[in-house]
């Protein structure tokens, strides 16, 4: 124990940062072998027993429980890029260990880190403005095939892979479908809008696409009618369970009788609410919380739907989309209970259908927005689970294009693009930073490394090659075509990948090159770790 | 300061990766698959499971005996849950898929340690599950839905393989008329809900011939009181899912008692409440009250008075059950009660089985819900003599085995309802897709037409399996059933599961659903596919986040 007035462990200089790094590297090791198109899945398995099977990177390292500080870091990071992009969240992860790891070696050579920082900085600056400016190629210019060939590109490397066409037809429909027109005059297509079931059963391919929302809720009662049409739709954020006194309240009676008159009205609150929001015309009412079996009967008599115990998520999405708005309660200014017919939401039908063995509630033709519910099907949970992850990630390549509307060709090509422009950058630069920017130059190609060594290629002959042609096209004006070459992983060889078809959102490049360096960065700055002991062992301790 | 190895992931954390966790999958795959190996077909064997609680699991089906196993290992867990997700599909095939999955399983192991890349295999895969689903709809003829003949013969060959294949015919006939009782149909598709509308009540004693398919619904029930009458002619019945008695308040509410004629105004009140809701119920003139709560002595007292029968604490399910076979509405509030919400019935009986008494709906006109009551045992019981002491209480053992025999057949009849086409068994499926993709296999390049040729292989593990269970000469049995195939003829060969003989399918008659079959290769294949592309397994991750400051010893990198 040092004399340092802590009660812990301190750590500082080279020590600290070479464990950083190892532990990054550690990180990237795990994620290595599920990128690309011939990546495989990891099974996690947890201390219940539960099985996981994904090749995302979020969701690897979320439920790894990694426990080095600074490798959480590199998990926050694939979390912060599955929040901001939603893909490319193990090449962001790979990029940023490598960057890391070439750090360690330039400190090694006596380079400060603020010089590599600084280094890092700029190459990532130019990196983005060249994307940006030369690279990227706008959607309109390649038209509709662009989005499915950003679908399959997200697809390929997941384990819906297989039936490829099948799934990006499926992502761009259903992105299609909720496109919106914002007060700017913009286009958006919300994700959220679409709704992911998953139900084991069938085979992958029975997978759908269908209009409308689809909830995993069932009627209320069995004497409910199975389908209403057109339906008037009541979003409650209440219970229409026998009304009792918040916890706590008592009532203290007098007079036996008033204790009857207590009980009538309990039940005639919850009564005389159902009759209100009947009357106001709904025939289809969804709420978060619970219906009296008591009073079920009145939906019954009325023929309406009545669906109890609404995820929250789910009641949001169904009120915007059906222009519903959710009441919280049904008091009005005056004191008194009314439900007025404006905040009924309106829909061509909600009907119950049956997926399998479990009944899911559907509500179509909704009035104000479009939404979209895909149903997956597989053979067991484990794939529908990680059939929804794959799908949501394609689905979020999808949006970005189309809301960015650029793209850039996939399979290592704008890295090996990228990686020569900033070798030639970087001599042009007197400074230390020259240094650190060749560094970031080959860090980059670790993505086409990876990829070709996934693929069972050889990884140097593949990129000298690559890097051939790539400072051809860069050199040579006549040879601009050049610089749409990528890795062919089936076969083994070079091609134009942007005629292939392999695409990716510019957006998620970019974002994925800042992120990496900014969680680089962040470890990079770290020159001493101190490791507070626990306030307990204080107490109780020997000294 | 000393060097401390770097540590990223949770002490405990076990890490298995690249061919030793695949192959460790396919292991476990194939562990499983053995398990139930021998219940496939008519010459299977029944499995006897003894669950943590002592109870004995008598079966052949291969959902109910995965259900049981308790597994550690993931791989083997996933194969589990396929049985399940067959049996909520389609309700039949359980074993199959399980068989399948591992045989798809253990051909791919060569190609993964000769180094064959994993997405290679599991492409073929893919494509061999296109080609195959293509052949079966080329081979699948359809049926009439309404010829009860033709639908009771695909019955009887699912309940061939059961324990229940004595009973044939009675099993395929108690299926189809219940099926047929329940199927409703809604906007031009036919809704069949078995789960909620089809009960299966076993009850000990008689022979198998007793069972039957009730008109209406039966359950486990008396009247409350001895004198109410317990056989009524169209009766007219009113459901109720409220108490009969007097409920306590919702809110919390004391009454602080200050004279003694207070404490009688209470008690009085509680009885006038009681005396004016069973009024209410008298109004209406019914012949047979039921209600899902209790009914307290004196509301019991007021309806006998009244000459109406009641029964009280029946299953919401049961409840809903009545309602569908009688028309009746199921009402909440007593006072709200309407003559309309009243349901009518042929016949109302209760009965004395055994020891216990049993409540009898029956007759009724246009049922949409009923009960197949299920006899039997004493038979099987006196058989099984020998085994007295393991057998002494396993009446409800063997009838739980019948119950989920009939369960598959009843899957089978709602299938073939929905969907009429039939592809013919006994492994004659199986042998045409093999068959066909051999062939395709031929004409397709590179690498992948070696995992693609592996499927058409894995596919004979169906007639192969038959035909071991039946312990007939496997290779000369199938070199015989290949080279029928290899004849070119389109006449569906395949295993006579009993004999072991190579027969014509089309002449002796089994034949199986569509959607069993092709949901069977789906699942199968796409499991297999799942596993196949695992290269790295992590366990013993801590479900809940701890606090992760008592993990801070330094400790190795496990990897």
């Amino acid at each position: 124990m040092s004399s340092l007035a802590i009660y812990g462990e301190r750590q500082s200089g080279e020590d600290v940062r070479t464990q950083n790094i190892t532990a990054c590297i550690a990180i990237a090791n795990i994620l290595r072998s599920s990128l690309g198109p011939v990546g495989l899945d990891k099974m996690l398995v947890d201390d219940m027993g539960d099985v996981i099977v994904t090749n995302d990177g979020a969701t690897i390292l979320k439920q790894l429980e990694v426990e080095h500080p600074a490798a959480k870091v590199l998990v926050e990071l694939a979390q912060q890029q599955d929040e901001e992009v939603g893909d490319g969240t193990t090449s962001v992860v790979l990029l940023a260990a490598e960057l890391l790891k070439r750090a360690d070696d330039l400190v090694r050579r006596g380079i400060h880190p603020t010089n590599i920082i600084a280094g890092y900085r700029l190459a990532m600056r130019e990196s983005c403005r060249f994307l940006r400016d030369t690279f990227a190629v706008s959607v309109e210019k390649l038209g509709k095939s662009c989005l499915l060939n950003t679908a399959r590109t997200a697809i390929s490397s997941k384990i819906i892979g297989s039936e490829i066409d099948f799934f990006a037809n499926l992502a761009v429909e259903a992105v299609l479908a909720v496109k919106r027109k914002t007060e700017v005059g913009k286009y958006k297509y919300p994700i959220k809008a679409i709704n992911i079931l998953k139900k084991s059963g069938k085979g992958a391919r029975d997978s759908q696409l269908l209009k409308g929302i689809g909830l995993n809720v069932t009627r209320a009662s069995q004497g409910m009618p199975l389908r209403v049409s057109p339906a008037k739709i009541a979003c409650l954020d209440f219970d229409l369970r026998r009304s009792k006194m918040k916890m706590g309240v008592q009532v203290l009676v007098e007079d036996p009788k008033e204790l009857e008159r207590i009980q009538e009205k309990e039940y005639e609150v919850t009564k005389s609410r159902i009759e209100a929001i009947l009357k106001a015309g709904a025939n289809a009412i969804f709420t978060t919380k619970g219906i009296d079996d008591a009073a079920l009967k009145y939906f019954v008599e009325k023929n309406a739907i009545a669906v109890r115990r609404v995820a929250k998520d789910d009641m949001k999405r169904l009120a915007k989309a059906t222009g519903a708005s959710v009441q919280l309660t049904m008091a009005d200014l005056g004191g008194e209970e009314s439900f007025d017919p404006s905040f009924l939401g309106s829909a061509e039908e909600v009907v119950e259908e049956t997926i399998s063995d479990d009944k899911f509630i559907f509500v179509r033709g909704c009035k104000n927005l479009a939404s979209g519910t895909i149903v997956l099907r597989g053979p067991n949970e484990y794939m529908c689970d990680e059939m929804s992850r794959s799908l949501h990630d394609c689905l979020c390549a999808v949006q970005r294009a189309l809301e960015s509307n650029y793209v850039v060709p996939g399979g290592g090509c704008v890295e090996a693009s990228l990686s020569i422009f900033l070798e030639n950058f970087a001599t042009t630069l007197g400074g230390r930073e020259q240094l650190a920017i060749a560094e970031f130059s080959d860090a980059l190609l670790v993505i086409p490394k990876t990829l070709a060594a996934n693929a069972a290629l050889d990884a140097t002959d593949m990129i000298a090659k690559l890097r051939a042609v790539h400072n051809a096209a860069q050199l040579d004006s006549n040879k601009g075509n050049l610089s749409h070459m990528g890795l062919d992983l089936e076969n083994g060889h070079l091609r134009d990948n942007l005629e292939a078809g392999i695409l990716e959102p510019a957006m998620s490049k970019i974002k994925s090159i800042q992120l990496a360096t900014e969680a680089a960065i962040t470890i990079l700055r770290i020159d001493d770790l101190i490791k507070l002991k626990k306030k307990q062992e204080d107490e109780s301790g020997e000294y | 300061m000393f060097q401390v190895p770097v540590l990223v992931l949770k002490e405990g954390t076990k890490r298995e990766s690249g061919h030793k966790a695949q192959l460790g999958n396919i292991t476990a795959a194939k562990a499983v698959s053995d398990t139930v190996r021998t219940t496939l077909g008519p010459r299977a064997m029944l499995k006897m499971v003894l669950d943590a609680m002592g109870g004995i699991v008598l079966t052949n089906d291969g959902n109910a005996v995965l259900r049981e196993i308790d597994v550690s290992h993931p791989a083997a867990k996933s194969m589990i849950e396929l049985s399940r997700t067959q049996d909520e599909e389609v309700g039949d095939g359980t074993t199959s898929v399980i068989v399948l999955a591992g045989e798809l399983l253990s051909v791919a192991e060569p190609f993964i340690e000769r180094g064959i890349h994993p997405r290679i295999v599991v492409n073929a895969y893919f494509k061999a599950l296109d080609d195959a689903v293509e052949v079966i709809d080329k081979l699948a003829t359809k049926i009439d839905p309404n010829d009860n003949k033709a639908v009771n013969n695909v019955i009887a060959s699912c309940i061939g393989t059961k324990y229940m294949s004595r009973h044939k015919e009675l099993m395929c006939e108690l299926a189809s008329t219940a099926v047929r009782t329940i199927a409703t149909e809604v906007d031009g598709h036919k809704v069949i809900d078995i789960k909620n509308y089809a009960r299966i009540e076993k009850v000990p004693g008689g022979g198998v011939e007793d069972s039957c398919v009730l008109r209406g619904v039966m359950f486990d029930k008396d009247v409350t009181h001895p004198k109410m009458r317990r056989k009524i002619n169209n009766p007219k019945i009113l459901l109720l899912d409220c108490p009969l008695e007097y409920t306590k308040l919702e809110s919390q509410a004391n009454v602080e008692i200050a004279k003694e004629s207070d404490w009688e105004a209470l008690l009085k009140q509680e009885e006038t409440y009681v005396e004016k809701l069973c009024s209410e119920i008298v109004k209406l003139k019914p012949d047979l009250v039921i209600t899902e709560k209790g009914v307290s002595d004196l509301a019991q007292h007021y309806l006998m008075k009244a000459n109406i029968s009641c029964i009280r604490r029946v299953k919401k399910t049961e409840n809903n059950r009545i309602a569908k076979a009688t028309g009746a509405t199921i009402v909440s509030r007593a006072e709200e009660a309407k003559e309309s919400d009243l349901g009518i019935a042929g016949l109302f009986e209760v009965k004395k089985i055994g020891d216990e008494y049993f409540t009898f709906i029956t007759e009724c006109a246009s049922p949409k819900a009923c009960t197949i009551l299920l006899r039997g045992a004493s038979k099987v019981l006196n058989v099984m003599k020998t085994f007295d002491i393991l057998f002494l209480n396993s009446k409800k053992d063997v009838l739980n085995e019948i119950e989920r025999n009939l369960q598959d057949a009843l899957c089978v009849a709602r299938n073939i309802m929905r969907d009429p086409r039939i592809v013919p068994g006994g492994g004659a499926t199986e042998m045409f897709v093999s068959k066909a993709l051999g062939e395709k296999a031929k004409s397709l390049e590179g690498v992948i037409q070696f995992p693609y040729r592996a499927v058409s292989q894995a596919m004979e593990v169906i007639p192969r399996t038959l035909l071991e269970n039946c312990g007939a000469n496997v290779v000369r049995a199938l070199t015989e059933l290949r080279a029928k195939y290899a004849s070119g003829k389109e006449t569906p060969w395949g295993v006579n599961g009993q004999t072991g003989e190579i027969v014509d399918m089309s002449q002796y008659g089994i034949w199986e659903p569509y959607t069993v079959k092709v949901q069977t290769i789906k699942t199968a294949v796409e499991s297999a596919a799942l596993l196949l592309r695992i290269d790295d397994i992590v366990s013993g991750i801590s479900k809940k986040k701890d606090d992760g400051q008592n993990a801070s010893q330094p400790q190795n990198e496990e990897e």
